[in-house]
């Protein structure tokens, strides 16, 4: 995308069916995310939020309508491509965390990169540099167990850079965390955003957390209200 | 790291289930491995060096009835025919026992070198077999079991015959397949029980291998529209029929190794199917970070494979080493139990009672079972002389194998379609 937008969404309509219930989760969402941009989308539960990152992470398909992200339409792939378009270009942020509890925070950063073809020292310099980004190289050979939240959270962050990726979707990240891991998460995601050129999306309820990211729109019923 | 590495540490990550999953898988493949070579001894006797030349002629009718003694003469002159002797089962108890523990066969001494050439004797147990009417030559196992020596007077109660007989034991052989028997003179049967003319079966020893077919066709000629009838056959043919009685046997046999397989998945798909479902959110986080559902399905195929393939070397390593070299089973054993020992006072020092009890227990059960393998030596000492060997053939182990193998595969199948089918987001539903 020349214009510098990453993620371009029309028309995007999801909708559960379990049984005969048919649940509307989005409809007809249109959305533009531009490159660098830390854009929170905020709204009550069941809004939708999730599902519209979820869609935009490419780990769920809309029922209808187009979500364009670096210019490739996901609706287009298949689930093969589709997990290597994930392990390429986006870097999730889960709120339970969401480490593997047996490997060390060094292993736990180095999992993604166990699908590239980047050699063991490559490896080894991409971990430790989205470790030192995150401010824990010195917790590299740490157990999840023996990190406090907010480092296992700043860990799940360096998961989540350390591809590279273009898309860094974050789902709650400072729902499990106190108020100070939580704004030294969002601080590490404002920087990603202003100094690495990361499009960065946030999916929160707290107008606090919101209040980091350089755009914010809100979710109502499945719909877009601003 | 590396996948590998991934792979062992998510399979070792519950230790206590990983053991309890391996000791499982071994216990039963232990188990399937003990059948199968029980039921491969029951139905494949071994076979004795002097077997290929020996036939074994006994009653048409059944093995049960008795040969008349007139037709030694006969059977003597036939071509190709090198030595005769009478082989009759007594039946005897030993001393106060309930039942009879091993073999006593009434023969010609005289002939015993000559049918029976492979076996080793007691200086001596020659001459004085042939010479004294009373004599007997015991087999070695039986001899150590019950400590018996040349020079001993025993005593057996016939089951058959309405007679006690003392023997003199004259000799000690072994060096045969089945060094358990109690050899004994024709002639003294006869005169305890007063009938000169019936011996069980007549074991024929033959100049050649050549000469085997010829031979057998000569003497069921020589003795076809008689009132005895007989079926000459070679001993290895002879062996085989003995044990098709106990077809039953086999067929139960059979079913308790079906049994055992069938229970080994099911245990084995049970403990794969709870590892599985502990990991479903992080199967699904892999997934999100673009792991294929290939590579998954992989993952928990190589830790049930694993798994299996571990219980695998356990349970039949420790099968082999059991039954081809109980010592060093005992000795193995006693490593074992000297480790659980070393764990009691470790855990003791650190005052985890329950532990330390449980330790102590399992250190004392090992290191008793190890004294008793030890000391027994070998599978004739570990059944009391019922079985003489118990060879886990590489056919066997193959067997196991294959087994274990299947089962790592099918344990893993409905976990991995589990896995593959939940979406991501399904899997990150169950994370909130």
């Amino acid at each position: 995308m020349g214009n510098g937008i990453v993620v371009s969404i029309r028309g995007l309509t999801k909708i559960y069916r379990q049984g005969d219930i048919e649940v509307t989760a989005l409809n007809g969402i249109n959305l533009d995310i531009a490159e660098g941009e830390f854009l929170a989308l905020m709204g009550p539960s069941g809004s939708g939020k999730s599902t519209l990152l979820h869609i935009i992470a490419g780990v769920d398909r809309p029922t209808s309508g187009e979500c364009v992200v670096q210019g490739i339409n996901l609706s287009l792939l298949s689930e093969t491509e589709l997990a290597d378009w994930r392990n390429q270009n986006v870097g999730f942020i889960f709120q339970t965390f969401n480490l593997i509890p047996v490997l060390t925070a060094y292993e736990n950063v180095e999992l993604p990169l166990l699908l590239t073809s980047l050699s063991r020292r490559e490896r080894r310099q991409q971990v430790e540099t989205a470790l030192e980004l995150v401010g824990l190289a010195d917790r590299a050979k740490h157990l999840p167990r023996q990190l406090s939240g907010g480092q296992e959270q700043r860990v799940a962050i360096a998961r989540a850079l350390v591809t590279d990726p273009a898309l860094i979707v974050a789902d709650e990240p400072t729902g499990n965390l106190d108020a100070h891991s939580a704004q030294e998460v969002l601080g590490v995601l404002q920087t990603l955003s202003k100094k690495a050129g990361k499009t960065v999306i946030l999916v929160t309820h707290d107008p606090k957390a919101a209040a980091y990211g350089t755009r914010f729109v809100h979710l109502e019923k499945g719909e877009l209200t601003n | 790291m590396t996948l590998a590495t991934f792979i062992i540490k998510n399979a070792v990550r519950n230790k206590r289930r990983a053991a309890l999953s391996i000791l499982s898988v071994a216990a039963s493949l232990f188990l399937l491995v003990t059948l199968l070579v029980f039921q491969r001894e029951l139905t494949l006797p071994p076979e004795e060096a002097g077997a290929a030349l020996r036939v074994v002629v006994r009653n048409r009718v059944s093995l049960g009835q008795p040969l008349p003694a007139r037709q030694r003469p006969i059977i003597e002159k036939i071509t190709g025919v090198e030595a005769v002797t009478p082989f009759s089962w007594f039946g005897g108890v030993f001393k106060d026992e309930k039942f009879p523990s091993f073999a006593q066969f009434a023969l010609d001494p005289k002939m015993l070198r000559h049918v029976f050439g492979e076996a080793k004797v007691t200086p001596g147990a020659y001459e004085a077999f042939e010479s004294e009417r009373t004599g007997c030559i015991i087999g070695k196992l039986t001899a150590d079991k019950y400590k018996i020596k040349v020079g001993d007077i025993i005593k057996f109660t016939s089951d058959i015959y309405a007679v006690s007989l003392e023997f003199k034991v004259v000799g000690i052989y072994w060096g045969t397949i089945d060094d358990r028997n109690c050899l004994f003179n024709q002639k003294y049967l006869d005169e305890a029980t007063g009938n000169h003319g019936m011996v069980g079966t007549w074991w024929v020893k033959v100049r050649s291998t050549e000469d085997m077919p010829a031979v057998i066709q000569a003497i069921n000629n020589a003795f076809a529209n008689t009132s005895s009838e007989v079926r000459a056959e070679s001993e290895r043919a002879f062996q085989l029929n003995f044990v098709s009685m106990w077809g039953n046997i086999k067929t139960l046999v059979t079913l308790i190794s079906t049994v055992v397989v069938f229970t080994l998945v099911l245990v084995s798909a049970s403990t794969m199917s709870m590892a599985v479902r502990e990991r479903f959110r992080e199967l699904a986080i892999l997934k999100a970070l673009g792991f294929q559902r290939r590579e998954l399905f992989a993952f928990i195929l190589a830790e049930s494979f694993g798994l299996a393939g571990f219980g695998a070397v356990v349970g039949i390593g420790w099968a082999w080493l059991l039954y081809s070299q109980t010592r060093w089973a005992g000795i193995l054993l006693g490593a074992v139990a000297a480790a659980f020992a070393a764990n009691f006072l470790k855990l003791l020092f650190h005052r985890e009672w329950l532990g330390a009890f449980l330790a102590l227990l399992a250190a004392a059960g090992l290191a008793a079972a190890a004294k008793f393998i030890y000391a027994k030596g070998s599978i004739a000492g570990l059944t009391q002389n019922f079985m003489n060997t118990f060879d886990v053939t590489p056919r066997i182990i193959g067997f196991a194998l294959l087994v274990a193998a299947c089962l790592g595969v099918v344990a893993s199948l409905a976990p991995s379609w589990a896995v593959v089918r939940a979406s991501v987001v399904e899997g990150l539903k169950t994370l909130d």
